[in-house]
């Protein structure tokens, strides 16, 4: 008899209950993780230098407005002429991904590199913290793997190498499945990134650097963001292809044994000093507790901030002037700050381990020349150092030849002093 | 029963889907507004080519600025370092190595080891000099804890050890394999702003500072505490920055309360000098608070 509809509630069933149970359940996901559109992708500030530099929030404010400026964003990215980068091959790399009216795929880097290397070039894409080795990081402008001097960036055809081979040993696959014209676009998008880091590194530091008539901001002009700050960077880039290593070719007519041998005897010796990080069995496992350059970064400051918590703890407020107590105030502040950033914005410091040259397995690339250019300059940013000037370049033909060949030593080669390590093992 | 296994569910979607990682600081955005704007100005070809902001040079004549910092605070004893490689040299005859980043003279209390350098100058006196600055090792140990070149000017890195050391310059790129009793020359090709670290990779414990500068005017102080730097452009302000390993100060600046010299927190001061003058700022008190540990 009655119409009144909430008669229909009073007998409704569990399992009707259940329903509208998983409505709510359904409207709260959504309302939680949020059904719009997502924000489009922006790039990082590199907060640890931000923090590291006292950066106040308004000179945060302003490096993002100028590295805005200077390089876009990771969907529409700039490049001013001084940077020598080619704006169509980073168009072809950044973005989303999608396809363009004649069907090429586009957003390269965020479909290959960004998972990892992050959508910054800041190793601190969501995969990173699972990787050993950690991906790298391209914002300090520091590569390992080229043929160029130590303190010169890689050539393109260095990235591009990479790109090709991948890195054996490391997380860091072959792309060799990619198009030349894609694999191009993506190192070109690496050295952009690259820049950008190295620009944001530089505007950073410049704080510091300002006379205090300056009021803490750095001049938005022309002659210092481009020429004094940009061009530096960049030009270093475009230096690389004339910058690669002369190699002697390896001494004709020469006896692989002999030489060998040699190289044996001079990874052994005082003057190429190879065992003392690669150890007396070259399996990497002489002085292993060693940081590389972007590691070492975190751990210093983590030692700055717990020493700083440390004195902070035992230092009394008592008899301090209202000046030093806000200054007491603002340093344990910027510690606890610190903590926040080190957080969320680096992954926990790893050592570096010398490599074992007993596996067959080389980073850079197999070719003697790759081992002969790791030896030759060293690592840039890991602490293996440069033969070159010290160690004559037919020696480092040699040490090149015995590495080549500790895969395949016999234990029974190794030398009764050194058997007993070898067996230990 | 049901609603529980739901609300278990739920929660844990809601974990997953909005992720537990640590929560990241904010971050400011950029201005786009403002960045249009200032894009345009760095496209646009420059007003005038060879516009310099560099403060034309105001005065004739040379001098010099001296000064000795003293350090009020207590020295405890120097801490041994752990050595434990190679110690049949670097430990040799149970010999010790210690911690030197904070070295005061115990009847003077002058410290030493404090750089001072100009920041910025117009004028330089004398060429670069073209002798090589030695920086020498031996018994595991850089014969010189806190050194300064000139840009260009060749240091020669050495080694008088029986051993084989690495000498690795940070943020340089100069990191060199130094075989036993052999060397190489190093030329710096720019400045350091504040000192850098010189460390051996092969034995860790070992570590000093350097500073470069492009025109020299850069002074190291002596086991006394004393410095001196000669030859300064007169008649021009000049700002001085000083630096000490063991400063609290940013980026190991040090502050001294000196309101006449304008001394900063940033461990800046500025100072005019008169042609041919020699000024002797006198003792210089670093207080105890101003070096950590």
């Amino acid at each position: 008899m009655s119409l009144n509809p909430s008669m229909n509630t009073n007998v409704a069933s569990p399992s009707s209950f259940r329903f509208s149970f998983s409505v709510a359940v359904l409207g709260l996901l959504l309302a939680a993780t949020g059904c719009g559109r997502t924000p489009p992708a922006y790039f990082r500030l590199n907060m640890v230098e931000a923090t590291k530099q006292r950066l106040s929030p308004d000179q945060e404010r302003q490096v993002a407005t100028i590295l805005l400026a200077m390089f876009g964003t990771p969907d529409e990215p700039v490049a001013l002429p001084e940077t020598g980068l080619d704006l169509a091959k980073l168009k072809l790399a950044a973005g989303p991904v999608r396809s363009d009216i004649a069907g090429r795929k586009n957003g390269l880097y965020r479909e290959h590199c960004s998972h990892c290397h992050g959508i910054t070039g800041d190793a601190m894409g969501p995969t990173a913290a699972f990787l050993n080795p950690y991906p790298r990081d391209y914002r300090p402008g520091v590569f390992k793997f080229k043929s160029t001097e130590r303190s010169d960036k890689p050539t393109h055809d260095d990235l591009v190498r990479i790109l090709h081979n991948g890195i054996p040993g490391t997380s860091m696959p072959s792309f060799a499945l990619l198009s030349d014209v894609q694999i191009d676009a993506l190192a070109e998008y690496v050295k952009y990134l690259s820049i950008r880091g190295e620009t944001e590194l530089a505007l950073m530091r410049a704080y510091f650097e300002l006379d205090d008539d300056a009021e803490g901001k750095l001049p938005e002009t022309q002659e210092f963001l481009v020429a004094e700050t940009l061009v530096p960077v960049a030009e270093k880039w475009q230096a690389a292809a004339d910058a690669r290593i002369a190699v002697p070719e390896m001494p004709a007519g020469l006896d692989l044994a002999t030489s060998i041998a040699k190289g044996k005897e001079l990874f052994y010796g005082d003057k190429a000093n190879c065992v003392k990080c690669h150890g007396p069995t070259g399996l990497g496992d002489g002085q292993a507790n060693d940081y590389d350059d972007w590691n070492k970064a975190i751990v210093e400051i983590g030692k700055e901030v717990q020493s700083g918590l440390a004195k902070a703890g035992e230092t009394s407020t008592s008899g301090m002037s209202a000046d030093e107590v806000a200054e007491h105030r603002a340093q344990l502040a910027w510690l606890d700050r610190f903590g926040d950033v080190l957080e969320g914005d680096a992954l926990r410091p790893r050592t570096i381990p010398p490599r074992n040259l007993r596996h067959g397995i080389y980073r850079g690339g197999r070719r003697p020349l790759d081992l002969y250019y790791r030896i030759h300059a060293g690592i840039n940013g890991a602490p293996m150092p440069a033969a070159k000037g010290t160690v004559p370049p037919e020696d480092i033909w040699h040490i090149v030849n015995y590495v080549l060949s500790l895969p395949y030593e016999f234990d029974g080669e190794l030398g009764a002093d050194r058997t007993l390590v070898a067996q230990g093992r | 029963m049901a609603a529980i296994r739901f609300l278990f569910v739920f929660s844990v979607s809601i974990c997953l889907a909005s992720g537990c990682r640590p929560a990241r600081v904010s971050v400011p955005a950029g201005d786009a507004e403002a960045a249009g704007k200032l894009r345009a100005t760095l496209v646009s070809t420059p007003a005038s080519g060879g516009q310099s902001d560099a403060a034309a040079a105001t005065g004739t004549g040379w001098a010099t600025l001296k000064g000795r910092f003293t350090y009020a605070g207590t020295v405890g004893d120097p801490k041994a370092l752990v050595v434990d490689k190679d110690t049949e040299v670097c430990s040799k005859g149970g010999m010790k190595l210690f911690d030197r980043s904070l070295l005061v003279d115990p009847s003077s209390k002058g410290l030493a080891n404090v750089v001072v350098f100009a920041r910025k100058t117009t004028r330089v006196k004398n060429p670069v000099p073209e002798t090589p600055l030695v920086f020498d090792q031996k018994n595991c140990e850089f014969l010189s804890p806190v050194f300064a070149a000139r840009v260009g000017q060749p240091v020669d890195v050495r080694n008088s050890d029986p051993i084989g050391h690495n000498t690795n310059i940070a943020g340089s790129s100069f990191n060199q394999l130094i075989p036993a009793g052999a060397g190489t020359v190093y030329k710096p090709d720019s400045e350091t702003g504040m000192p850098t670290m010189v460390t051996c990779n092969i034995h860790p414990w070992m570590k000093a500072y350097c500073v470069f500068r492009k025109d020299g005017y850069v002074a190291v102080s002596a086991a006394d505490g004393t410095f001196t730097i000669p030859d300064l452009p007169a008649g021009e302000m000049l700002e001085f920055q000083v630096w000490h390993e063991r400063s609290s100060g940013p980026s190991g600046a040090v502050g001294l309360p000196k309101p006449e010299l304008k001394w900063t927190p940033k461990g800046r001061f500025q100072i005019r000098l008169e042609a041919d003058e020699v000024k002797d700022l006198g003792t210089l008190d670093v207080p105890a608070g101003a070096l950590g540990s």
